[in-house]
């Protein structure tokens, strides 16, 4: 049979062999079918229109948050399931469940996938459902730029992970380091899939850090000073001036990076001169401060559950905020020690060991605030506050290993082994993903208005706390004796191997702790216990004064604020009636109208990246000009508000029964 | 089209910065060609093109060429704030300075870090 050749070399781009693997052709099957079933469902039960209307052109923040959480809840399966895969292949020594070369591509889209597309839109699902109801403000400071932010990210998400079933995985790490990365030594388009969907995620990223500073700084009701802000608020306000000046850097290597693959460009290639190791320097630039803008919201969410669930105020508020910005400023000064064996001298290594250190005092003072906030206080200990006493000693545990890790010696013998990874395990699981779900299981009313069955709750926890040590503990003792990461397959007699044997099964574990999780949401689903007060937690802040799910205008009449936990006070000192509104209180409300420049502007980027991807340049400047039509359109069409009525408020806020008569 | 017409006047916040609630309404009413951006978007394309051209044909010595580069980045910076960060609009604030400190302590952070780092290379290789 002959084909035409330019049919051939086009097919062989889309499919190389590294893609044409039976378990990836199994998987494309399955999702085929998936997005056919999920196409004759939609078009059967007619919600086409339902869900352009209702989701994919919304700028209301409480729907985003809700579109990055479920977003965030997929990818978190996804990188779960590749995490499993390198469990599976580590089980025993000499195992080939795998190929060297599908290792690499499954461990690079693990980290990306579980950092950038897991971690990121699950903070930022938390801040978009709690920070506007927490501050009292009706939306985020722009609105739709906040959607253009998730939509943004979602396109990034799909670009990279469409790159297992067409054109090949990237398979340089989550950090693609060069010169491997480079086109010399990876001359598919995984790499390009890599710098093209970060780079895409992070416009939506930085965009998202511009708008919660706005809203923090600008949006909070009347009497609400930057010393009555819950500490999540405060930590979503550092976590995003942390934002605008980490991911920059990150820009700018990815871009570099793609000059030199793509326009044969060479600052970090071996050759002419380029400095392979500026890449480590610049994306460590971002790389440190990214690890505190992924745990300080998770700090942020247990400032708020602990309080909570200990019916106390939070000890020493003050100190919680100064030891965030102490934080904050010491996260820039820390960058080098990613790579301490670089050589840089022991003046700049010691400089940065030091500072590294410097950084326990400050989350050791956040540990202490916790503990004496629990202290006499009347705890109950439901789900979240399940995940907060689980985060302690986790945390303590990484944060303990972070400051050995931090001794320059001592981490030339430590530096990527299984105690490293060990380690950052235990501070992003054990810190962020702790704390996201935590605030997941505390929010969720707010967001849906039905609470999460408590005792499918318990059980999801307790497999995922104790799988989580299972597999953490074993690779401490596997980096001290000398397991390297990245080894796709080991010999035996090495002692690694009963070691590798329990790690594998505690993430199988962790795994049946997700599946609960699941079939929690979809159980609690199916059988809603409903929130009819808002306040099913007996919360202290602004956002359990409003009805669960909130209104689209959040509040009907913002309210003025006397005091740190307003909504407790109020329902100490009786006021809770100070929430309704009557005849003569209430006033129309101008809103956001819904747009779909958003999710087209969006797609042109997404376009634009497929074609940079396989350097199809025609491809690539379409994706431009739809960009730039999406900016006009977006910056000419009359973008004027929607009103919501007297009557329609009124009929609202009369069926949540908030309306004194 | 006149879009501050819709827009609700800005409510006082209580936080004692109620002057610059009004910078967030957007000015968009202007009747005049905004002749600063274009000249602004010109001359920071410019900078950018001659900073690579000075890097890419060698036109001067590594310590003169980092100096020049240092002086055009900071002229670059000040274009940027200026006409596109909307610098000089804000009125009765003192909030920017902080911030501006923070930025400029940062950057010239980062870079002087980077240098300090990176350093080691002329020395290995």
């Amino acid at each position: 049979m002959t084909m035409n050749p330019w049919i051939t070399h086009l097919m062989k781009r889309l499919f190389p062999p590294q893609v044409l693997l039976p378990d990836i052709i199994g998987i494309d099957i399955g999702l085929t079918v998936a997005a056919i079933a999920a196409i004759v469902f939609l078009t059967k039960t007619k919600r086409w229109g339902w869900l352009w209307r209702e989701w994919i052109t919304t700028v209301d923040h409480k729907k985003i948050g809700i579109m990055y959480l479920l977003a965030a809840l997929v990818m978190l399966f996804r990188g779960g399931v590749d995490a499993l895969m390198i469990r599976t292949q580590l089980i025993a020594p000499h195992q080939h469940f795998m190929s060297a070369q599908q290792y690499d591509e499954v461990f690079t889209t693990h980290g990306t996938v579980m950092i950038f597309f897991m971690a990121m839109p699950m903070v930022f699902a938390l801040f978009n459902v709690a920070v506007p109801l927490m501050i009292g403000a009706r939306d985020v400071a722009f609105p739709r730029l906040n959607a253009i932010s998730f939509w943004l990210f979602a396109f990034g998400a799909i670009l990279l992970n469409i790159s297992f079933s067409i054109g090949g995985s990237p398979d340089a790490g989550w950090m693609s380091y060069p010169p491997y990365s480079e086109l010399m030594f990876n001359p598919g388009v995984g790499e390009n899939y890599f710098l093209l969907s970060l780079q895409v995620a992070g416009i939506g990223t930085i965009a998202t850090g511009i708008n919660f500073l706005v809203t923090v700084l600008r949006l909070r009701a009347p009497g609400m000073t930057l010393t009555r802000i819950p500490i999540f608020a405060w930590s979503a306000l550092i976590t995003s001036s942390l934002i605008l000046f980490a991911f920059p850097p990150l820009t700018v290597a990815l871009g570099l990076t793609m000059l030199d693959r793509i326009f044969g460009a060479s600052f970090f290639t071996l050759g002419h001169q380029g400095m392979p190791m500026m890449y480590a320097n610049l994306f460590w630039i971002f790389g440190h401060p990214e690890v505190y803008i992924l745990i300080m919201p998770a700090f942020g969410v247990f400032s708020e559950v602990v309080p909570t669930f200990s019916k106390k105020p939070l000890f020493g508020y003050e100190a919680m905020v100064v030891s965030l910005l102490a934080i904050s400023i010491l996260s820039y000064g820390t960058w080098v020690h990613h790579f301490f064996e670089m050589g840089a001298g022991p003046g700049v290594n010691s400089f940065f060991g030091l500072s590294t250190m410097l950084i326990a005092i400050p989350t050791g003072v956040k540990m202490f605030n916790w503990i004496f906030t629990m202290w006499g206080g009347r705890i109950r200990v439901s789900v979240p506050m399940l995940w907060q006493l689980g985060f302690i000693p986790t945390f303590v545990v990484g944060g303990a290993t972070g400051v050995m890790l931090a001794a320059v010696p001592a981490d030339y013998q430590y530096h990527n082994s299984y105690f490293l990874i060990a380690h950052f395990h235990n501070v992003i699981l054990g810190g962020t993903v702790f704390g996201v779900l935590s605030g997941m299981y505390y929010w969720w009313p707010k967001m849906f208005g039905w609470k999460l069955n408590e005792r499918q709750g318990v059980w999801a926890f307790v497999f995922f706390v104790v799988g989580f040590w299972l597999t953490f503990m074993p690779q401490y003792f596997l980096g001290f004796q000398g397991m390297t990461r990245r080894m796709s397959t080991y010999p035996p007699g090495l002692g690694w191997t009963a070691l590798n044997f329990w790690s594998t099964i505690g993430a199988y574990v962790m795994g049946v702790g997700f599946l609960i999780m699941v079939y929690n949401i979809i159980w609690s689903r199916i059988h809603p216990d409903w929130d009819t007060t808002g306040d099913p937690w007996d919360g202290r802040t602004m956002e359990w004064s409003l009805p669960s799910p909130a209104p689209e205008y959040n509040f009907a009449r913002i309210p003025h604020v006397h005091s740190r936990d307003e909504w407790w006070e109020m329902k100490q000192e009786g006021r809770t009636d100070e929430v309704k509104i009557s005849e003569e209180t209430v006033h129309a409300i101008h809103m956001p109208r819904n747009t779909p420049m958003p999710v087209l502007l969006a797609l042109a980027f997404f376009v634009g990246s497929i074609g940079m991807v396989f350097e199809w340049f025609w491809l690539a400047i379409l994706g431009g000009l739809g960009v730039v039509a999406a900016l006009t359109y977006g910056s000419f069409a009359d973008y004027s508000e929607k009103e919501i009525s007297r009557d329609t408020i009124l009929h609202t806020e009369a069926q949540l029964g908030r309306v004194e008569s | 089209m006149d879009i501050q017409r819709h827009l609700p006047p800005p409510e006082p916040t209580g936080h004692g910065d109620e002057v610059e609630v009004r910078i967030l309404t957007p000015h968009i009413a202007q009747p005049h060609f905004p002749a600063m951006q274009v000249t602004g978007y010109g001359l920071s394309l410019a900078i950018t093109l001659i900073a690579f051209a000075m890097v890419a044909y060698h036109w001067m010595g590594l310590n003169t060429l980092v100096t020049v580069l240092i002086v055009m980045a900071f002229i670059q910076g000040a274009l940027q704030l200026g006409i596109f960060m909307h610098l000089r609009e804000a009125k009765g604030t003192l909030w920017h300075l902080p911030v501006l400190a923070l930025a400029l302590f940062i950057g010239l952070g980062i870079v002087g870090f980077s240098m300090w780092i990176m350093l080691f290379k002329s020395g290995v290789s």
